[in-house]
């Protein structure tokens, strides 16, 4: 057992060596091989296996072991605790054999004893009764009766074989039974040589020996007879023989009781072949003085030999008795126990048996014990081999005084355990066969298994590998964004710069033509190349996530009309209409990063313009309350479609929607003439560098980035676009973008105002399309239109209007009269006739004759001149010699019909006051155009358009307005005086004081405190003068620590005199990159300390970094404005003034 | 001594010329513009300021990038410094090298940044001159007894 344990353990030892060693270097390779992977891939799949295959093999080793362990345990249990009880069983069976033939032979002996005993007892009661005998006849008498006793006693005993009394005379009376022929018979010698007188003369004190000797020597010559008997009743049957003495019977002589005790041994009978048991007692006489005869008996042993034979018949096996010297008393067996010699039988030695078995278990226990058996120690061994197989041998003793004796018992182990080790032979073989199926099974459920690990294993593996791929490839691509802004940044600054040397070179007169023309060209890819950079830009910021929107307010519509403007000069190149129909809804500001919406539109409208040839582009727009949107609106065909994917969304992102109330959904469409989008390619096209037809490349440049850009912007504005289909040729984009108006932003409601004057108008528009929009919207406002498209066209219904003839004359007519009736206040219809300059011939003199011809309607109607960009200052000049005023830049949109109309009502309010006073309308027209002129300095738009370019201050102003509260002042004061003019004679005054408030504008910071956080000197310097000279009070700290002391000991003053003589900073202008405490970190400090007082100071960030991601972290920090250096005075100062506004 | 409005003319030649030859930008019209009667100095005081910082800063560059370890924070923190006083005198070429400057910093290209020094401290140096000549030339119309022209 230890052994196996040794071994199972050195087994288990070697494993757990082996798998620790393939784990440990599992671990040791496993970063290096994690790092390259790339490079050995193989490896590393075969190193995979390799472990997997060892771990198996590991496990399958383990479980053998574990149940052949349990397989061995069960098994020696089971058998050492059976084999434990059944050893006790057997012990107990084999004592109980043994003891049988033992207890037989005591009461054998017993009886022999007994008989001895009485016979004895009778004798010396026989011989007193006739001791007496003088005579021979006394004498005869004597061994008559004691004939009969002995005969009574021997025929009571069977199993007697003989009994023999000898006397002192040495006559000799017995009886015997012979065995073989069943006959009993009685020997006696004859009385003749015996005197009766001689045995009590003898010396009571002579020896035994002497006694005996003679007595024996003397009856040599004895004749001796034998008679048969009748066994049943002892009668005489047949006639005495004579025979040798001694020659039948052992006699018991005097010899074999010496000391005068009964004595036994063993003696062999001439007639009997197994041995016999014989004993012997002496007689006394009266007083014990000395022997009178001696009794012996014999007994046979044979049957002890029968209850052997018995015993062993019933369980196998062999018994047999020995004396103590080993001579062979009785055995189980049927071979002979005594040796057939010369001189007759002798008894014989055990290890001399001629039963094989009884030889070798003798001569087993003689070398067992070296041939001297021990006294009173019984032997018991299981484990005797004789011949060919194992028996128990088992020894008793039987401790006879003259006689001791000895049994072995042998049995066959298989007689008593035979089946039990079948058993156990078989119970091992089972569980054996069990365990190793039991293996079997665990090694293929093992195998299954670790098969599934492994190849998840190997699957985990791939995906690791893939994912580390992954991202790899995506930390590529970032990789890719950012290089991609990086350089294109830098890509842009020495474009800048050879743009701008380009246009150096173009201003130089000395160039030859075609040099201009080679300049020219390079001019344009070079612009081409700066976009096309500027696209990569904004693509890559996008990709790399650091396009921020910009949260600012801003007029919407007039964005995209300054958009349409500027392509309408390239449009009009190439004679396309530019279009822009903003419907009357449209909230006028809103709050977004103006810079990208007018990208998004830019890219779309010059994507047309490229792919459009002749008609016309509109860029129409829309809006929908988010919370009011109702069905019936059909202006567009496929507007419910977009609509639909925009409700989709919504559900989407409710919570974000719902937050903001004012949030409106501007839709709009971009619509062109041109040759169009197969439906294919209408989701494609906003993919990156994709062009709906590769070959448009080599025909209208570009690269595709265009609109990509595009949707990223709307995406990242949470709207969406898409190409819709269209009637005709051409491409349909809509597109909605969802953005936040300011609340309550009142509209004006041109219908009132247009109704209060009775306006008719007739356009003459070379544009088809963009005359009838216009048409269709006064229409809708109640304005009596008509349109003309060509020069004909317009004379024709100008005749009609205004001659006598027709009925519309008639009507105005009836309207002139009733203005001349109605001085005082009475509306007046007013005509205006806006033309295009397109309409006049200029290519001949016509235009003169045209110029002409209108003349006569100049005082009945005002003329609204459209111009080109490209119209000749000479028109120009004319027109105004003729009066015509009223000019404004093509294309005409609805703002600036607006303009036109306002302008046209306050002309003709003028006339008519100036009907009143003449006086007064020069002064006025003096300031006005004092006035104008000034302003129009800085317009780029000319000085030549009085009327138009007062009207657009006036939206300036209203745009600027949210920033400038002081302008804001002084622009209403403005309207106020510009609406109180009729009666004002002394508005030149008011207006040098307006003038004078714009000034003071200037002032714009009187009165303000503020705390100023910068280390550099000289920004502290430049600052400072800054902010001084417009009247603020300037407080300069070196760092971030000292501004938040500085307030600290503000706050303490504070706190302590009320009367709060040094004025609290109304705002602190705070430089990010500072010594020893920068601004945000200050901005934190600050913002920590006034959470518990609950005030709010404006930190404005002066920062070089003009990132918006910067602007970014310093809203973050709790700044709430940002400027960028060097310092922008004006943008500082509308800051400043924003943030403060709201405080005082 | 040549007549003021002579001088004048000159002066706003210059002028012009360092704003096209790039040495100076609007940040400077800006600062000239911010120069009144309460404070006639203003700009000579700024420019002189900025002069001293500029030394200041540039000996602590060279110090610290001859250091066996260079320090490119602190590197870096001057030379933001030194951008940032530039920019907001309108010395627009210094603050585009400093630009550079800073690039070579985060790199930690120590070549770089020495070669980069040394183009700072010459583009420093022109600046100087040309500015100290424009004071020369407003000095002279200043004792000439003219005004000093006003840049568009």
């Amino acid at each position: 057992m230890t052994t196996l344990v040794a071994m199972a353990y050195s087994a288990v030892r070697r494993m757990f060596d082996q798998v620790s060693a393939t784990l440990s270097s599992s671990g040791r390779n496993h970063l290096p091989s994690r790092m390259r992977r790339s490079r050995s891939d193989v490896n590393q799949d075969e190193f995979r296996c390799y472990s997997v295959f060892v771990a198996r093999v590991a496990i399958m080793v383990m479980l053998a072991i574990l149940i052949g362990l349990l397989t061995l345990l069960t098994w020696h249990f089971t058998k050492v605790y059976t084999r434990a009880s059944l050893n006790s069983l057997a012990y107990g069976l084999r004592y109980e054999l043994l003891q049988r033939p033992l207890l037989r032979m005591w009461r054998i002996l017993n009886s022999t004893v007994e008989i001895t005993t009485s016979q004895v007892r009778l004798s010396e009661y026989v011989i007193r009764k006739y001791g007496k005998g003088e005579n021979q006849a006394q004498q005869v008498e004597l061994y008559e009766s004691m004939r009969d006793v002995t005969w009574a006693l021997f025929s009571s005993r069977r199993a007697l074989n003989s009994m023999s009394i000898k006397y002192r005379n040495g006559f000799v009376q017995a009886f015997q039974r012979d065995l073989r022929d069943k006959n009993t018979y009685y020997i006696y010698s004859n009385l003749d040589n015996y005197t009766m007188v001689e045995p009590y003369s003898m010396n009571r004190s002579s020896t035994h020996q002497e006694w005996n000797d003679q007595m024996i020597h003397g009856n040599v010559s004895a004749i001796w007879y034998r008679e048969p008997l009748d066994p049943d009743t002892g009668r005489k049957t047949g006639k005495q023989q004579e025979i040798p003495p001694d020659e039948l019977i052992n006699i018991a002589g005097i010899s074999q009781v010496p000391d005068g005790a009964a004595s036994w041994h063993v003696a062999v009978s001439k007639f009997t072949n197994s041995p016999l048991l014989s004993a012997a007692l002496p007689v006394w006489d009266e007083d014990r003085g000395s022997i009178v005869a001696v009794v012996g008996v014999t007994t046979a042993l044979y049957s002890v030999g029968q209850l052997m034979k018995e015993l062993v018949d019933l369980h196998g096996g062999h018994i047999y008795l020995t004396s103590q010297k080993g001579w062979l008393l009785a055995t189980s067996s049927s071979t002979p126990l005594l040796r057939n010699s010369s001189d007759g039988y002798t008894l014989m030695m055990a290890k001399d048996s001629q039963d094989e078995i009884i030889q070798s278990a003798a001569k087993w226990l003689n070398k067992t014990y070296h041939h001297k058996p021990p006294l009173n120690h019984e032997i018991h061994s299981a484990t005797a081999t004789l011949g060919h197989e194992r028996y128990y041998i088992d020894s008793f003793f039987l401790n006879l005084t003259r006689l001791p004796m000895v049994g072995v018992l042998c049995i066959p182990r298989k007689n008593i355990m035979g089946k039990v080790d079948a058993r156990e032979i078989k119970t091992l073989f089972i569980l054996i066969s069990a365990s190793v199926c039991i293996l079997v099974v665990g090694c293929i459920c093992i195998f299954i298994l670790t098969n599934g690990v492994s190849k998840e294993m190997k699957l985990r593996g791939d995906l690791i590998s893939h994912i580390d791929a992954r991202r790899k490839a995506e930390a590529s691509s970032n990789f890719k964004s950012q290089f991609l802004a990086n350089m294109s940044h830098e890509l842009r600054t020495p474009m800048a710069a050879v743009i701008g040397l380009l246009d150096i070179l173009l201003c130089d007169d000395s160039l030859t033509n075609e040099q201009y023309a080679t300049i020219s060209q390079i001019r344009r890819c070079s612009t081409a190349l700066l976009r096309l950079l500027n696209n990569i830009l904004d693509i890559s910021k996008v990709e790399s996530g650091k396009l921020v929107l910009e949260e600012a307010e801003y007029d919407l519509g007039k964005e995209l009309e300054g958009l349409i403007d500027m392509f309408s000069v390239q449009c009009k190149n190439r004679n396309v209409e530019a279009i822009i129909d903003l419907s009357d809804d449209m909230p006028k500001v809103v709050r977004g990063d103006s810079g990208r919406v007018v990208q998004i539109f830019a890219n779309l409208i010059s994507n047309s313009i490229k792919f459009t040839t002749s008609g016309y582009i509109i860029l129409r727009g829309w809006c929908e309350n988010l919370n009011s949107f109702s069905n019936n609106e059909n202006f567009f065909v496929d507007q419910r479609a977009l609509w639909s994917a925009y409700q989709k969304k919504i559900k989407r992102n409710e919570k974000r929607t719902c937050k903001s109330d004012n949030t409106m959904i501007l839709f709009f469409e971009v619509e062109d003439t041109g040759c169009g989008i197969d439906p294919s390619k209408w989701e494609s096209v906003f993919e990156s560098f994709e062009q709906a037809d590769p070959s448009t490349t080599r025909l209208h440049g570009g690269t595709g980035l265009g609109l990509c850009i595009v949707r990223t912007l709307v995406n990242k504005m949470g709207g969406e676009i898409r190409v819709v289909k269209k009637n005709g040729s051409g491409t349909l984009m809509q597109l909605y973008l969802i953005l936040n108006t300011p609340v309550d932003i009142p509209r004006e409601s041109y219908r009132l105002k247009f109704a209060e004057h009775n306006l008719k108008v007739v356009l003459a528009l070379s544009g088809r399309m963009s005359g009838s929009i216009i048409s269709r919207w006064l229409h809708k406002l109640g304005v009596p239109i008509w349109e003309a498209n060509e020069w004909n066209e317009l004379t024709r219904i100008l005749q009609e209007l205004f001659k006598p003839t027709s009925y519309t004359q008639n009507l105005t007519y009836e309207h002139s009269e009733a203005e001349s009736l109605n001085k005082e206040g009475v509306k007046m219809t007013v005509f205006i006739i806006v033309i295009d300059i397109g309409m006049l011939n200029i290519s001949t003199n016509i235009w003169k004759e045209q110029l002409n011809f209108l003349d006569a309607f100049t005082r009945r109607t005002k003329f609204a001149w459209i111009l080109n960009h490209d119209t000749s200052n000479t028109i120009k000049i004319e027109l105004r010699r003729r009066g015509h005023s009223l000019m404004v830049n093509g294309p005409l949109y609805k703002t600036k019909m607006i303009q036109i109309i306002d302008a046209v009502i306050k002309e003709s309010r003028l006339e008519q006051s100036k009907k009143y006073i003449d006086s007064h309308e020069r002064l006025h027209m003096n300031t006005k155009n004092s006035n104008s002129s000034e302003i129009t300095e800085t317009n780029s738009t000319g000085s030549l358009q009085n009327e138009e370019t007062n009207q657009e201050n006036f939206s300036v102003y209203g745009v600027v307005s949210n920033c400038f509260p002081e302008l804001t002042e002084v622009r209403s004061e403005w309207g106020q005086l510009t609406s109180s003019r009729n009666d004002n004679s002394d508005c030149e005054q008011e207006t040098r004081q307006a003038d004078q408030k714009v000034k003071n504008g200037q002032k714009a910071l009187a009165g303000l405190h503020i705390l100023l956080a910068e280390d550099t000197p000289i920004l502290q310097k430049v600052a400072t003068m800054m902010l001084e000279q417009m009247g603020a009070k300037v407080v300069v700290v070196g760092d971030g620590v000292q501004a938040v002391e500085a307030l600290n000991i503000q706050k303490e003053v504070e706190n302590v005199e009320k009367s709060c003589e040094p004025r609290p900073f109304d705002l602190i202008l705070m430089d990010c990159q500072m010594p020893k405490m920068d601004g945000y970190e200050a901005t934190e400090a600050i913002r920590r300390a006034e959470r518990e007082s609950e005030s709010h100071i404006p930190i404005v960030a002066l920062t070089a970094h003009a990132m918006s991601s910067d602007e970014a972290k310093c809203l973050q920090v709790g700044m709430d404005a940002y400027l960028t250096k060097p310092i922008d005075c004006k943008l500082m100062v509308s800051t400043i003034l924003s943030l403060t506004k709201c405080r005082t | 001594m040549a007549s003021v409005p002579q001088l004048q003319r000159q002066f706003i030649e210059y002028t012009t010329s360092l704003h096209n030859e790039g040495y100076l930008d609007d940040q400077f019209s800006q600062l000239q513009k911010l120069q009144d009667e309460s404070n006639p100095d203003f700009v000579v005081e700024v420019v002189s300021l900025y002069f001293e910082d500029s030394e200041k800063l540039l000996n602590n560059l060279a110090t610290a990038l001859q250091q066996k370890s260079v320090d490119y924070k602190q590197v870096d923190s001057h030379v933001h410094q030194f951008k940032g006083s530039s920019s907001s005198i309108g010395a627009q070429r210094v603050a585009s090298v400093c630009v550079h400057f800073r690039n070579f910093c985060e790199e930690k290209n120590l070549e770089g940044c020495l070669r980069c020094l040394q183009q700072v401290k010459q583009e420093y140096i022109l600046v100087r001159n040309k500015l100290e000549a424009l004071f020369g030339l407003e000095q002279q119309i200043l004792q000439a007894g003219g005004s000093i022209p006003m840049m568009e």
